[in-house]
């Protein structure tokens, strides 16, 4: 699987790929993006099988990113990585598309449980 | 907990640190009661983010040099004798704000918005019409860390712009 990590945070990028390698998924090819805006540009170039993208980004939030991908007709899987868990943020994900969203701080456990959810409705 | 910030309890917010500590940090988390009062002529690192709409406040993190360093080395999984970049320490610092302050905006009313955070290589003023209304002083390896959130007086005033950022 190639999996694009968007977040503006070099840091946060760094933890996210630690904490897919504690979670059991280093076997994936990962790219990354710097805002939503290269995200989309990098789905559209890269073709990734998954979009690991925090919400709050300058340029463009990862929520314009998702609408602005599935507007165009993108179907790649998409899931939040954010330090914004409410409900509220919840619903508008999943309403625009998102298989997930994960809460900052997050767990090996709760990457776990998001991608192997995605990745068995991959087929 | 506060008139101001009722939905907020200290707990909630020292229960919030602690979990970004141990999930991020792998250490002993930072403890109440600091060994002497923050000294705001210390050097330090402070970040802050905004939050904006039905709430408005801004939450403030502040640590000294020698823990923002740590916090970078553990973020990024450094040696210990490995000198994290300065944007690195900015990023790191920055993303402590964040990660606090975005599981601060879950728990007050919405809806609102999270403003990027902003980074000062010394403490950050507040906006003038914004008042600490829950402050944690811990101590983190020896040295005072300070969590603060301000609230404005009344809600449904205009977003105020978060502060300007500075860079070492």
């Amino acid at each position: 699987m190639k999996i694009l990590i968007a977040d503006d945070s070099r840091v946060m990028r760094q933890i996210v790929i630690r904490t897919l390698r504690q979670a059991g998924h280093a076997g994936h090819e990962l790219i990354e993006a710097e805002n939503g805006r290269e995200a989309v540009e990098k789905v559209r170039s890269e073709s990734p099988d998954l979009v690991l993208s925090d919400w709050n980004m300058p340029e463009m939030t990862g929520i314009d990113a998702l609408d602005t991908l599935r507007a165009s007709g993108s179907t790649v899987a998409f899931g939040f990585v954010t330090s914004e868990g409410s409900d509220e943020m919840r619903a508008r994900a999943a309403a625009s598309g998102a298989a997930f969203l994960i809460a900052k701080p997050f767990t090996p456990e709760a990457f776990d449980e998001a991608l192997t959810g995605v990745f068995a409705s991959m087929g | 907990m506060t008139a101001l910030a009722p939905e907020l309890a200290q707990q909630d917010l020292e229960t919030l640190v602690a979990q970004v500590w141990s999930t991020y940090v792998l250490d002993e988390g930072p403890l109440p009661a600091p060994p002497a009062p923050w000294n705001d002529a210390s050097p330090c690192w402070s970040s802050a983010v905004s939050v904006t709409g039905a709430w408005h406040g801004m939450i403030a993190v502040d640590l000294a040099e020698s823990a923002a360093v740590a916090l970078t080395r553990a973020m990024l999984a450094m040696d210990d004798d490995e000198e994290p970049a300065s944007e690195d320490l900015v990023d790191a610092v920055g993303e402590l704000a964040n990660m606090i302050g975005g599981n601060v905006k879950a728990l007050v009313p919405g809806p609102s918005g999270l403003s990027l955070p902003v980074v000062g290589h010394s403490p950050l003023a507040a906006p003038s019409e914004l008042a600490p209304t829950l402050t944690l002083d811990l101590t983190w390896r020896g040295t005072p860390l300070r969590v603060r959130v301000l609230t404005a007086g009344s809600r449904g005033e205009s977003p105020t712009a978060p502060p300007q950022e500075m860079l070492p």
